[in-house]
Parts: C-alpha cells; sequence; structure tokens
C-alpha cells in the first residue's frame, strides 16, 4: 500500500542551509558551496556552486536533490575554486563517498566544509520531479538507508526526519538472485548487459571513478573490450563492480543515471554484502586508511583455497 | 595404483571434449612445485597452460575475466602458502581479492566450480598434481564453458533488427 | 618490428622422447614475428649457446625465445649468452617445454600440441618485453649478526677479521650462547668453557664488532647492501662505561634466591647480576622485576656501594638504528620444555615422563650444569631433590623429537652424541655407578662420531636398550623407569636415581615474529627457510639475509661454526663489490595517469612508494602521484594488481606482456 512520506522537514532544512552557506560564505570560511538549485522543469533541482554569498538564498533541500554531490570535489570540479575551503551540501549516503575519498587521500576534511542534510528519502529516478514523495516514489537506495542523520559534519540542520521502515528491495533482489542457479543468474545478466551502450554515464557519474584513465580505455593492452558489444559489457561491469568494491557505499547514482535502466548498483550492494560477511567491512562511516581489499589479516577465511 | 595409471595411458582414453585449463601461479611456489612434478616425473593431464607471475598479489581479476574471455574452460590460481609468501604478504592480499571477486563472477553467474584456487609450495609436486587433474576432470565433466565465448559473438542488437515493431516503423517510412 | 628467434632444446632425449623437437620448431617458425627457429640436443651447452649467438649476428634476431627446461634452471645461462651477443639479457624468455610438458605427458602428440602452444605463448610475451637496464646499488659494507651464541660469534669473528665492522646484537645480558652453558663437548671432551670464553673475549675486544647485549632486533627496514636495522637496547639499570665488573655490586644484593636460568634453575643469583662469571661484556644487569629497588623504591643498595657510580636505575631502553648490507641470523634453539608447552609451538604436549613433576627427571641441558666444572655443583653430579649421588642413571632419547604424533617428525641430531657423552661424564664421576639409555636408533654420522658412541658403551659401560619407556613414576626416593627391550623382546623396568631426557631441540621462541621482521620465510616448526636445501643452505631466499646455527635446524657446533664460517663467507662476497647489481624487476608509476589514489602505497610490504609532488614551472603543486624507490621495490607487482588505473606497472611483467599471453591461448 501506497503511504505518504513525510518531507515537511525540507523547508525548515532548505532555510538552515541557505543560512548557514551565507554565513560561512560572507564570513570567508569558504571560497564556494556546491549544493541544490531548482531546475526548470517543475520541482526539479540541479547542482549549484555559488561563491557569493548573497547566491545563497538559490540553495533548496527536496525530495528532487538526488545527485550525489562529491562527485563535483574530484574529477568534476572544473567550476571548483581551486583554492580555500570548499562548502557542500550532503545527503547521509553522499557523505559516505566524501569519507570515502578522504580515505583514498583525493579530499582534505580540513579543506570541506560539510553541511549535513536531515534526509527522509529523495525520489527514485523513474518518478518526474514534481511527484510527492511516496512509499512508491522513493529512490530503492532510500528504502535501506542507514544515515538518514549524517554524523560528524560541520554543520546539520536541527530537524529530525521521520523515519519508517521500507522492504529493502535491493537485500530481496540479491536474495533471489542468489537462489537462482548459475545459468539462470548468467542470462539475468546477459540479458541486463545486452542492453548497456557503453554510454560511461555510470562512470562519470561515480565519485570513486576519479582515474585520469580509466583501465577500460587502455589500449596497451586492451584490459576490457571498449565497442558496446555483449562481451565487452559484460567485462566493463564486472571491472566496475570490482574496482567499487569495498569502497561503494551505496549513492546508487551509477544506477540513476544508466539510460538502459540497469540494475547496477545491485552489483555494488551485492559486494558490499560480501565484504560486510568476510571482513566485517562497511565502507563509508569513518575515515580509514586501507580499505577491505588493501589490507589483510592472516586469519582471513580461505576456505575456498585448496 | 601405480597399475592402475599404467592401464589407463595403454587404453588412453579419448575424451570427446578437452579443456583448455590457464594456470596463474607465482614463480616462487607453484611454478616452482610444477617444476618438481616435473623433476619428479609424475603424470598429469597436459590440457593446463602456465603463465608465471612473480607473486600472486600481482594476479590481477581482469586477468581471469580475460582467461575465461580467450576460451578458457577452467581457471586455477595458485601460489604459496599463508605465511611462505616471497614477498612477505602478497599472497594475503590476494586472497582477498579473490576471495571477493569470485563472489561478483558467482553473483553473475559463473559457476565456480570453473574456478580454483589453491596453495602449492615448492615442496608440494604432488599437490599440483592432485589440483590441476582435479580441476582438468571436473571441467571436462562439465563441458565447455560457453557463456563468454557466446558472448564474443553476439552483436549488440543482432536478432532485434527484424522485430515486428521494427519492421512495421520501417514500412511506415 | 620484431625478429624473434626460437630455439628448441631436446634436453639430450629428456624433451625430444615425449615432444617431436623439430615439429615443434617448424610450427612456431610460421608464427608472425619469428624469424627464425631451430632445435639443437643441448641448448645450453657451448655449442648450443653457441647457436643462438650465431643466430642474433647472423640473422638480427631481436628478441630470443629458448623452449628447454625451466627458467628457474637456465634462465641465467640464457640471458647472460643473449647479453653476450649484445642483445639486452631481458629479451630473452624462456619456454619451460620439460618440467611442464615432456617430464609430465606420455603422450607424444597431446605434449607436442602443448609445447607448441607454450612456445607460442612465449613467443607473443618476448615481442612485449622491453629492454630494461641493470639497476645498481651501493653496498653499505657493515653486517649484523643476530644472536651471540657460537654460531653467531664465528660469523661475526670472521666478518670482523675480514676487514668489516659488525653489529652483534645479543638478546641475554652475555654473548656465549648454549655453547657457555654445556660441560665438555663430543667427540672430544673437550671442555666447552675452555674453547668458548676466548672466542667471547675476542669479540669482546675486536675493533671492528660492536656489541650490544640484552638487546633485540626491533625493526629492520631496507634491503640487500642498504638495511637500516633498529636494535632496542633494553636497560640494564647499570652504565657499561662506568662498570668496571668489580662485581661487589652483586655481593652486597640482599635479594639473592632467584633461580638462575643459566643454570638451568639449579643454582640462584642476586637481583643485580651477570649470568656466569665468564659473561662478556662482564657488565651486571638488574632484573627489575625482582629489584626491591625497582618494586618497592626503597633499598639502592647496590648504588651506595659501587664505586664509580655506574648503578643507574632511571635509565631507560634505547632504539638505535645500525645501518647494514648484510644480516646474518644466528638466534638459535630452545630445548623443547615438556613440563609447559611453548605458546603458539606446533607440539602436542608430552605429559608421560614427570618433567617438572618429578625433580629429578631432567632435561639434558641441566644435566651438562650439573657436570660443568663451573656449574651449581662444582662438576658434581647430584640430585636436585636431595643432592645424593645418583647410582642408577637413565637417559631416554627422542623425547618429542621424531615423534609425529606429537607434533614434531624431525629429528634433533644432537642427541644421541650427547647422551653418549653424558653416559661417560657420569661413569668418570661416579665410578660405582650405571648408566642406562633408551633409545629408539643411534645416529651418529660424523668425524669420530661412531667411535665415541661405541666408547660409551664398550668403555663406559653404559648400557644401551632398544626401546621406548611407557611409563615412568616416582617410588619413594626412586624413579621407576619402565619400558620395553625390543631387541630381545622383554619388558625393563629399572629403578633409577635420576632420569635424563634428551628432549627436541626447536627454534627459538619468538623466531617467527623476528622473520617477520626480517621478511624472511620458515618452515612449520619456525626453523627459518634456506633459499635451496642444498645449493643455498646458508642464504634465504630474502637477498642479503643468511643463516647461521640451529636457527636453520638442529645441528651440532662443528656444523653450526661450518654453516656460520659459510654464512660469514657469504657477507665477504657481497661486500667485495662496491656496487650491487639487481634484477630490474621493479614497478615504475606512470605519473601522466596516476591519480595519487595511494592503494600501492597500502598494500607494499616493503614500504617502497613514496609520495611524490609535481609541480609546474612556477612551482604550483599540480598533483600527489606515487613514487616506487627502486631500491626497495621487492619486485612482487602487488601494488599494479591493486592499481584501479594501471598506473603503477611491474617491469618485466607489465599487463601487455601478460596479457599477450592470455590472448596467445
Amino acid at each position: 500500500m501506497t503511504q505518504a512520506i513525510d518531507t515537511s522537514i525540507y523547508s525548515a532544512v532548505t532555510s538552515a542551509i541557505q543560512a548557514e552557506a551565507q554565513r560561512i560564505l560572507s564570513e570567508g570560511q569558504v571560497s564556494a558551496v556546491v549544493g541544490y538549485a531548482p531546475a526548470r522543469r517543475k520541482g526539479s533541482a540541479q547542482p549549484v556552486v555559488i561563491t557569493e554569498a548573497s547566491d545563497a538564498g538559490k540553495l533548496i533541500f527536496s525530495a528532487s536533490c538526488v545527485n550525489n554531490l562529491a562527485v563535483y570535489l574530484t574529477k568534476a570540479k572544473k567550476e571548483i575554486p581551486k583554492n580555500g575551503k570548499i562548502g557542500i551540501v550532503v545527503k547521509g549516503c553522499d557523505l559516505k563517498a566524501l569519507v570515502g575519498l578522504m580515505g583514498e587521500t583525493q579530499l582534505k576534511r580540513e579543506e570541506l566544509h560539510i553541511i549535513g542534510v536531515p534526509c527522509a528519502g529523495v525520489l527514485a529516478s523513474t518518478f518526474q520531479p514534481d511527484k510527492a514523495l511516496t512509499t512508491e516514489t522513493i529512490a530503492p537506495k532510500c528504502r535501506e538507508c542507514d544515515a538518514q542523520l549524517p554524523q560528524g559534519c560541520d554543520f546539520v540542520p536541527p530537524q529530525q526526519p521521520v523515519t519508517q521502515a521500507l522492504e529493502k528491495k535491493y537485500a530481496a533482489e540479491i536474495a533471489r538472485l542468489e537462489a537462482l542457479t548459475p545459468a539462470e543468474r548468467w542470462a539475468f545478466w546477459k540479458e541486463q548487459f545486452s542492453k548497456c551502450i557503453k554510454c560511461y554515464a555510470c562512470r562519470q557519474v561515480c565519485p570513486f571513478c576519479y582515474c585520469e584513465q580509466c583501465l577500460c580505455d587502455r589500449n596497451k593492452p586492451q584490459m576490457v573490450e571498449t565497442s558496446p558489444r555483449p562481451a565487452g559489457n559484460t567485462a566493463w561491469h564486472i571491472v566496475r563492480a570490482m574496482h567499487l568494491a569495498g569502497r561503494c557505499a551505496g549513492c546508487a547514482e551509477c544506477e540513476r543515471v544508466c539510460p538502459m535502466d540497469i540494475p547496477l548498483n545491485l552489483l555494488n550492494r551485492k559486494m558490499a554484502k560480501e565484504l560486510k560477511e568476510l571482513y566485517d567491512y562497511e565502507a563509508g562511516f569513518e575515515i580509514k586508511e586501507k580499505g577491505p581489499l588493501s589490507s589483510y589479516d592472516e586469519k582471513d577465511d580461505q576456505s575456498f583455497i585448496k | 595404483m601405480a597399475k592402475e595409471k599404467v592401464y589407463m595411458h595403454a587404453e588412453k582414453q579419448k575424451h570427446s571434449f578437452e579443456p583448455k585449463i590457464i594456470a596463474f601461479v607465482c614463480t616462487w611456489c607453484t611454478y616452482a612445485g610444477a617444476d618438481l612434478a616435473g623433476t619428479s616425473r609424475m603424470q598429469y593431464p597436459a590440457n593446463v597452460r602456465v603463465l608465471k607471475f612473480p607473486c600472486t598479489g600481482r594476479i590481477d581479476p581482469v586477468f581471469i575475466l580475460k582467461a575465461f574471455q580467450q576460451g578458457a574452460d577452467g581457471v586455477l590460481v595458485s601460489g604459496c602458502h599463508p605465511g611462505d609468501c616471497h614477498y612477505i604478504a602478497g599472497n594475503y592480499h590476494a586472497r582477498r581479492r579473490f576471495a571477493a571477486f569470485r563472489k561478483l563472477l558467482e553473483f553473475i553467474g559463473v559457476d565456480l566450480d570453473r574456478l580454483q584456487f589453491s596453495w602449492v609450495s615448492a615442496a608440494e609436486g604432488g599437490k599440483w598434481v592432485e589440483v590441476v587433474t582435479e580441476l582438468t576432470e571436473r571441467v571436462r565433466a562439465m563441458g565447455p564453458m560457453n557463456e563468454f565465448k557466446e558472448l564474443a559473438l553476439d552483436e549488440q542488437w543482432s536478432g532485434k533488427l527484424d522485430s515486428p515493431e521494427l519492421k512495421e516503423a520501417y514500412n511506415a517510412i | 618490428m620484431s625478429r624473434i628467434g626460437v630455439f628448441v632444446c631436446h634436453c639430450g632425449e629428456n624433451i625430444s622422447r615425449t615432444v617431436d623437437v623439430e615439429r615443434v620448431a617448424a610450427e612456431v617458425g610460421k608464427l608472425p614475428g619469428v624469424a627464425f627457429s631451430t632445435d639443437y640436443k643441448y641448448m645450453c651447452s657451448d655449442p648450443g649457446q653457441g647457436l643462438i649467438k650465431k643466430a642474433i649476428r647472423e640473422q638480427r634476431i631481436s628478441h630470443v625465445v629458448v623452449a628447454a627446461c625451466s627458467p628457474r634452471m637456465h634462465e641465467k645461462t640464457f640471458r647472460k649468452a643473449v647479453e653476450a651477443a649484445g642483445l639486452n639479457p631481458f629479451l630473452c624468455e624462456m619456454a619451460n617445454i620439460r618440467e611442464h610438458c615432456s617430464w609430465v605427458h606420455e603422450d607424444r602428440e597431446e605434449a607436442t600440441v602443448k609445447a607448441i602452444e607454450i612456445v607460442g605463448m612465449m613467443v607473443e610475451r618476448v615481442k612485449k618485453n622491453r629492454v630494461l637496464p641493470t639497476i645498481t646499488v651501493p653496498v653499505t659494507k657493515r653486517s649484523l649478526v643476530i644472536g651471540g651464541g657460537i654460531a653467531g660469534i664465528q660469523a661475526a669473528l670472521d666478518i670482523a677479521d675480514a676487514g668489516h665492522e659488525v653489529v652483534l646484537v645479543e638478546r641475554e645480558p652475555s654473548i656465549g650462547g648454549h655453547m657457555a652453558q654445556l660441560s665438555e663437548t663430543f667427540p672430544t671432551l673437550d671442555c666447552s668453557q675452555c674453547i668458548m670464553t676466548p672466542k667471547m673475549v675476542d669479540v669482546a675486544n675486536h675493533p671492528r664488532i660492536k656489541l650490544y647485549t640484552y638487546s633485540e632486533v626491533e625493526h629492520v627496514e631496507g634491503f640487500i647492501g642498504n638495511f637500516q636495522v633498529t636494535v632496542r637496547k633494553k636497560a640494564r639499570s647499570v652504565n657499561e662505561d662506568k662498570c668496571t665488573g668489580c662485581g661487589v655490586c652483586m655481593e652486597k644484593c640482599p635479594i639473592r634466591k632467584i633461580p638462575n636460568k643459566f643454570d638451568c634453575n639449579l643454582g640462584t643469583r642476586p637481583a643485580i647480576y651477570v649470568p656466569f662469571p665468564q659473561a662478556v661484556p662482564n657488565t651486571p644487569v638488574i632484573d627489575r622485576e625482582n629489584c626491591t629497588k625497582f618494586k618497592t623504591g626503597k633499598c639502592g643498595l647496590c648504588q651506595k656501594v659501587c664505586g664509580p657510580g655506574a648503578i643507574d636505575y632511571e635509565q631507560e631502553d634505547r632504539l638505535i638504528v645500525e645501518p647494514v648490507g648484510a644480516i646474518v641470523v644466528a638466534t638459535g634453539f630452545d630445548l623443547y620444555s615438556i613440563t609447559e608447552k611453548p605458546k603458539g609451538s606446533a607440539i602436542k604436549g608430552y605429559g608421560e615422563f614427570g618433567h617438572g613433576k618429578i625433580p629429578d627427571v631432567i632435561d639434558g641441558l641441566t644435566f651438562e650444569r650439573l657436570a660443568s666444572a663451573s656449574g651449581p655443583t662444582g662438576g658434581k653430579i647430584l640430585r636436585p631433590s636431595d643432592g645424593r649421588e645418583p647410582k642408577q642413571i637413565v637417559f631416554i632419547q627422542c623425547v618429542g623429537s621424531r615423534a609425529r604424533e606429537k607434533g614434531i617428525s624431525y629429528c634433533s641430531k644432537i642427541c644421541c652424541m650427547y647422551t653418549a657423552k653424558h653416559t661417560m661424564l657420569y661413569h668418570h664421576k661416579v665410578h660405582d655407578g650405571q648408566a642406562y639409555v633408551f633409545f629408539m636408533d643411534a645416529r651418529t654420522p660424523g668425524k669420530n662420531y661412531d667411535e665415541f658412541w661405541r666408547r660409551s658403551i664398550e668403555e663406559e659401560e653404559a648400557v644401551y636398550i632398544r626401546g621406548m619407556v611407557s611409563r615412568l613414576y616416582q617410588k619413594g626416593n626412586k624413579i621407576v623407569v619402565m619400558g620395553s627391550d625390543i631387541a630381545v623382546g622383554v619388558q625393563v623396568e629399572i629403578e633409577a636415581d635420576m632420569v635424563v631426557l634428551a628432549t627436541a631441540v626447536q627454534p627459538r621462541i619468538g623466531a617467527d615474529s623476528l622473520a617477520q621482521k626480517l621478511g624472511i620465510s620458515y618452515d612449520k616448526y619456525n626453523f627459518y627457510s634456506e633459499a635451496h636445501a642444498k645449493l643455498r643452505p646458508v642464504e634465504c631466499a630474502t637477498a642479503g639475509i643468511y643463516l647461521a646455527g640451529v636457527c636453520q635446524g638442529p645441528k651440532d657446533i662443528p656444523d653450526a661454526v661450518s654453516q656460520a664460517s659459510a654464512a660469514a663467507a657469504k657477507v665477504m662476497t657481497l661486500f667485495a663489490k662496491d656496487q650491487l647489481e639487481r634484477e630490474p624487476i621493479v614497478a615504475r608509476v606512470r605519473e601522466a595517469s596516476c591519480v595519487g589514489c595511494f592503494a600501492c602505497k597500502k598494500v607494499c610490504a616493503y614500504g617502497a612508494v613514496e609520495e611524490k609532488e609535481i609541480r609546474d614551472r612556477q612551482g604550483n603543486l599540480i598533483k600527489v602521484v606515487a613514487y616506487v624507490n627502486p631500491g626497495v621495490c621487492a619486485g612482487c607487482g602487488t601494488c599494479q594488481a591493486t592499481c584501479p588505473s594501471k598506473s603503477v606497472e611491474l617491469d618485466g611483467y607489465t599487463d601487455e606482456q601478460m596479457v599477450a599471453m592470455i590472448e596467445a591461448l
């Protein structure tokens, strides 16, 4: 049964973000703030970089503020001033990406002013931005969110999101696939990957795909076939999932931007689940120098090794 | 046991399918172990092709993928026992990497019976023979690994070009 | 365009028996890029190598594949040959068609097809091989020796006598090790102290030996020729520069009843002590756990009586960094204590001999202390329980050793001989006594060893009983030893006054943690592993680290000394050069694509990855990238497999080379 999700705090949150942005910009604490602003379509939002305190009023937070802005601090940082501290508006899921990037020496905590958002959820990409947030229209990632209130930020508006337990779609889908035979799973993924047009939107939007030259673009040697054919597509998605294993904390931007609706976050969630089970590791909660795949324990499981 | 082997060879069984097995091994332990199997004149199926790496730590998961794409029916990754790594900890890193990677492949739908990991030391010529023989026989029984081969042959939109919708659209032009 | 030469070896008949080598040469000759292919009876022989050199010169061969035995056998040989003909040695690869093909397959067709594929793979690989320059690193001509027992002392003296500085680190307050504890040594029965102490003094007086006693290796960094070793010099509480070794402090110390470890806890010592009178250095140590001053803050008597004012209660552990070029590990052994299982030991315990419960059941080393003229009894064989002279004594061999079910399958090597010696010493000191020995086999290879063992039976009247002891228990002041004599098939029961157990030799407790600091490998018992059991018995697989003495495996004094001198010779060989050539298999960073995530740095076990700033001409920081120090890199390639953008590549095992091989399949 579809139920409305309470997003009434978002207007107060918006004001709080505006006030904070106004303060830090006018006090000169930061040289820019990355946040969300209304976009042209009704109810929609888009990322914005503001450098003047007078622009602080442009900032909003709503259920259509879906983007993970962390990506603007790494490879998409063209519009970000090079010098000075940067303010950034983050949801709990986005914060996990920031934390991961700090662990990978891509960002420095002292160079950021983090404005955390108390978040009750955002819209799924399959719904129009003016839709109300309901148990039906909420993004799948929000259904299993464990970070509605971001921790360790420089500023978090005092509002408390009203949350309710929702059915975990990724967990359910992973369990469904795990119960299939290998051949059935292969058929599922073959079908999914055959849709891929190699637009690399998943790569563009991912805060962790910050390599200057992707392994998959190399031609000496060609590790992964680049043309949008099934063999290369499959290889690309396997390599992508492997490279994100232990790093991806589930902002699900890859899945949101995929024009072919490939359930990309499913692979990431599966890897996260395995790494949690194997090494009790969860990405994104604290800045860790070493991830699960760049560290080891002498007593690690090796039941699969003869 | 030995008698049985001789008999097997005299009546050399012809199999309808001979799998291609690729082994990624480290130079210090497993490669040396395979050398020992040779100097001890042990016998094992001729299906395996060995790629020597300095350490299992050097083995990129992409190589496994690549091997399957190149037509391998089974892949073996083998290195030094824990604590014996010539490079201190390469095998520990490899252990985690492959623990994660095999889970991914499994989820994608690769039958993990085709992917074997083992520790074979320089002194374990016998174990090398055992591991290679077992994997070869298992994969032989499973038949060819067609999944990746089929992918390589598939065209993206093939089969859909003459769909009724497309035909209708074409006719309408 | 590469002009590859392929050289297929028959290896006599070793390869050609199962592989049609002519066909291999013909088939691979058709591969693109192969300009020349041939086969020959013995490629590694002089004419065989000549064939390769001639082809390089006359056929303008640019890359070489030798299809023969394992590269572990002859890669060096062929790379040298190729180099002699003017090619970079790293443009030569070997295809292993012997160990991995002809020797393991019987079917000629199958083996031939496999050989063709193996060679084909290597042809594709070698096309991608790059010219690699030899890397040279300077050699620090100083050596570290870990362990001041006879092996460590011998190695240190040899290296120092050759003119190189030596840092000798010993864990105990004095050097000397186990040999200093022994009474007399087989097979000559010369007094251990008499031959050992002069060597200890030589160490102390050697101008090129820097001695750290009561010290441990804390941390090791670096690589062959360039190690940085951090030594923890534990607080002695006595200033070594001021102490004259007069011993007044030890005489006046009011705490006197601490069991002396050197005497296997038979004698006692004060809280400020030297382990034994001939200790080197003759500087006491305060045992802080037992000293009243450290426990309660009172006393301070030793400080009051010390003339030179050497007592320093404030002294702290010091960490000293020593640059060395080579390391000799000579950490020796512990006797397996059957009373309590050492922590982390693979041994499953040995309860039945009453050691630790029956006071007159002792181990071989305790017997040495009893028999030693400088021991707690002045050399008299007396029972620890009541000080009486034992008239019937039983020696039990192979306690722990060769007992697979107990977790040790090896032979401890020295017990047969020292037990024979013990029966002699006993007979010399207790003329009316009788010694019995329970044994499985007598293992007495060695110069004058078997003669010595026979003497113990034929002249010294020891009774050898072949068989094991099944039970042993205290009965009044006797120990009843029940066993079987399998030679005659009867049960034997002896009422003994004392029982001596030849307990197993095992590596020092903690040998594994030292190995981890050094980056050397060890077996399941924690004995350190040599690089090759036969041909490189004193070298570790880790370059620049050498082994001497029992830490590598059980051995007696002559063997330990021989190995120590061999290790010293290896160190001198290393030090004979000013620059060291090393294999250029090292990782290199492609700075253009490196984004500085430092995943490589996180997985590098050698600390070879550094951070490097890239700046523009104005000095503005553009980015921070990884830099691999080629001197430190060991060439495992874990960084490359970890790097998401493959911006670090291991020379000799590049992605191009490895993928070329996979694609050749």
